[in-house]
């Protein structure tokens, strides 16, 4: 038997419909669907309790150690990370830097996906490549490229002063300046993938029945296109977010180490210091304030989706 | 396309089968060791693999990690080490001791060993390697600085990239520095206090392993590092001098450690042996490596710091038991300090 003869077969082994513990009829066949939705999803569940929520478990058990050694339980990791008020900076840093770097995918990536609508299909094609073309190559490679474009002696610095707008060259790396400008390119793809996805279903009569109307350009972008295509944007914000907030080799690299995000704390304290507990407690402090502000984002995101379908 | 018990059977089997293939290919002859990633690891995988290759029909694996990670690695592997051998400088080197990760060392096995001179071997390892740290700077951009003290005055401060207590030559540097001021080789305070007054003048703050790329696009123009990266940089055409300060350089031991529960033992044997005799470590020594020899057969290069491995005894070093235990309060304090 395949399994996908299983999944195509609602209705289930006859021998199994009553007993009266069974729905019957219609909410009979939802079960045997969602039975057979669940084998299909048993080997990824399996594989994702194996290779991730184990190793979580892990975390959150390691960071319940008050000494390097791992031998003494309690909760003096805890306490030294959230009595020091530094760490309540670094966080702070740390999700204030994601927010920045979506607020500029935002503002630089909403119009491409706009210009991306108006493209015949071969333009849509070509740029789709180039926007899809940085992430084949590798994020350690993007990062130091960076390092040339902002440098002291790179590429801006060296144009403006050939412009004469500039006697002495900007410092741009080790800026968070800098490193918010070097992550809107490297997590672009991020932003745009999922926004022209959306963007490219949305029904180009709409924007005409919109002008037909009366409507201006602006209205019709900021009441028609924009709250359609909102699960994009918060889908492309959530992911960039994310990748953002984590992205220990261009916050280091490109931002230095005066600029003190989360992964960087995790990265000394359990590959310099070796103290894992208290690099546990870093890890799960950078998981749940990253989550959390992914649950505000997709709560918005679901809000402002009832309010268009309300 | 349906996915039937067969196929999923067929694919198991073959996934479990590639399992088998390193175990097959690790049985022809194998050390994995580890290696610096750079100069360290270009420099064993053209001139050491073949070597051993050649001599022993041993198969040399490479697994570019600092030393750092690489404790951070075997603690991680708890018993079971992902690679033979270690590379490590001195403050790692006592972690691996005190967590128990290496093999008893036995150096009567080293054919070789009448080549180094005396206590370059113990019971846990053996030196591979001399490292000098000193001041590197940009000749073509500023004035030869004379000392530490230098690195905080102008010209040099606002051309000066710097680097925190995450490296044994950070560490070492860091130290240097605070004796100017009153510290000592327990005390970085007064470093600290010295490097915040001028910090805003300070060009860059990075990562160890950023500082080359750096100061190769002139992002900094003078930094605290070691002779084989200024080797490395003058290699590749930058512009850079190595500066021995007045109070002395400072100079440490890169060794090598057999893991322990390795499966590879007299292999690790004879590729440590082989890392020390003269044809290897005299390759090594040649550009674009640069290598500072610890075979007494090999001479050093003439663009060294010094003339022979004798004279680095009156150059500054540093008691990393000592330090080891305080490293941690000193990356934190770093960070507070530096943090903008």
């Amino acid at each position: 038997m395949s399994i996908s003869t299983v999944a195509h077969d609602p209705s289930g082994p006859p021998s199994k419909r009553n007993g009266g513990h069974l729905p019957s009829g219609a909410g009979e066949a939802r079960f045997w669907t969602k039975l057979a939705e669940w084998q299909l999803a048993l080997p990824l569940s399996l594989a994702f309790a194996a290779l991730f929520l184990a190793p979580l478990l892990l975390l959150v058990a390691t960071s319940f150690f008050n000494d390097d050694k791992i031998t003494e339980p309690g909760f003096a990791s805890w306490v030294k990370f959230f009595g020091d008020p530094f760490s309540y900076k670094v966080i702070a840093d740390t999700l204030l830097l994601g927010l920045k770097t979506v607020c500029a995918t935002v503002i630089v990536g909403y119009p491409l996906a706009l210009v991306f609508m108006d493209l015949s299909p071969r333009l849509q094609k070509v740029l789709l490549f180039i926007i899809i073309m940085p992430m084949l190559l590798s994020v350690v490679v993007r990062t130091f490229a960076w390092i040339v474009v902002l440098g002291r002696e790179g590429v801006v610095n060296q144009g403006l002063m050939w412009l004469g707008v500039i006697s002495e060259p900007l410092r741009l790396l080790q800026t968070e300046l800098g490193l918010v400008i070097s992550l809107t390119q490297i997590e672009m793809p991020l932003m745009l993938l999922p926004l022209i996805s959306v963007m490219s279903r949305l029904d180009p009569n709409l924007r005409d029945a919109s002008a037909a109307l009366g409507a201006s350009r602006w209205r019709t972008l900021f009441t028609v296109i924009v709250p359609l295509s909102a699960p994009g944007l918060v889908a492309g914000c959530l992911l960039v977010f994310a990748s953002s907030t984590t992205a220990f080799i261009s916050q280091t690299v490109i931002g230095g180490v005066r600029l003190i995000y989360l992964p960087l704390v995790i990265w000394q304290q359990s590959l310099v210091v070796y103290h894992w507990p208290l690099a546990a407690v870093a890890s799960l402090s950078l998981v749940v304030s990253v989550l959390t502000v992914i649950a505000a984002l997709s709560y918005l995101g679901r809000r402002s989706s009832r309010h268009l379908q309300g | 396309m349906t996915f039937n018990r067969r196929s999923l059977l067929a694919g198991v089997t073959a996934l479990g089968g590639a399992s088998f293939l390193p175990t097959i290919a690790h049985a022809k002859g194998q050390v994995i060791a580890t290696t610096y990633p750079g100069t360290w690891e270009d420099a064993y995988r053209t001139v050491v693999a073949p070597m051993l290759k050649k001599k022993d029909d041993i198969d040399l694996e490479l697994a570019p990690l600092f030393a750092m990670d690489q404790i951070g690695k075997a603690k991680a592997a708890r018993g079971a080490p992902p690679f033979d051998v270690f590379v490590l400088d001195p403050g790692p080197r006592i972690v691996g001791i005190e967590g128990g990760l290496f093999e008893k060392f036995d150096a009567k096995k080293l054919g070789n060993l009448g080549k180094l001179p005396a206590g370059f071997t113990d019971d846990v390892g053996v030196h591979v390697s001399a490292q000098v740290v000193g001041i590197a700077y940009n000749p073509k951009k500023l004035p030869a600085p004379k000392g530490w003290g230098d690195l905080l005055k102008d010209p040099w401060v606002s051309r000066l990239g710097i680097t925190g207590f995450q490296t044994t030559f950070g560490t070492s540097s860091l130290i240097e520095l605070s004796k100017l001021f009153g510290g000592s080789l327990t005390n970085v305070d007064p470093a600290l206090v010295e490097l915040k007054k001028v910090l805003p003048k300070i060009a860059a703050v990075g990562l160890p392993a950023a500082m080359p790329g750096l100061f190769q696009q002139g992002q900094c123009d003078v930094m605290y590092t070691n002779t084989q990266t200024v080797a490395t940089l003058k290699g590749k055409g930058v512009d850079v001098e190595f500066v021995k300060p007045e109070s002395g350089a400072i100079t440490f031991f890169t060794t090598m450690h057999i893991a322990k529960g390795t499966g590879d033992l007299e292999n690790a044997y004879k590729y440590l042996d082989l890392v020390i005799g003269k044809e290897a470590q005299e390759a090594l020594t040649k550009p674009p490596y640069n290598f500072l020899p610890v075979n007494k057969d090999v001479p050093l290069a003439a663009d060294m710091p010094m003339k022979s491995l004798d004279e680095m005894a009156s150059y500054v070093q540093h008691d990393w038991a000592k330090i080891n235990p305080l490293r941690a309060a000193w990356i934190e304090k770093f960070n507070k300090e530096m943090a903008k």
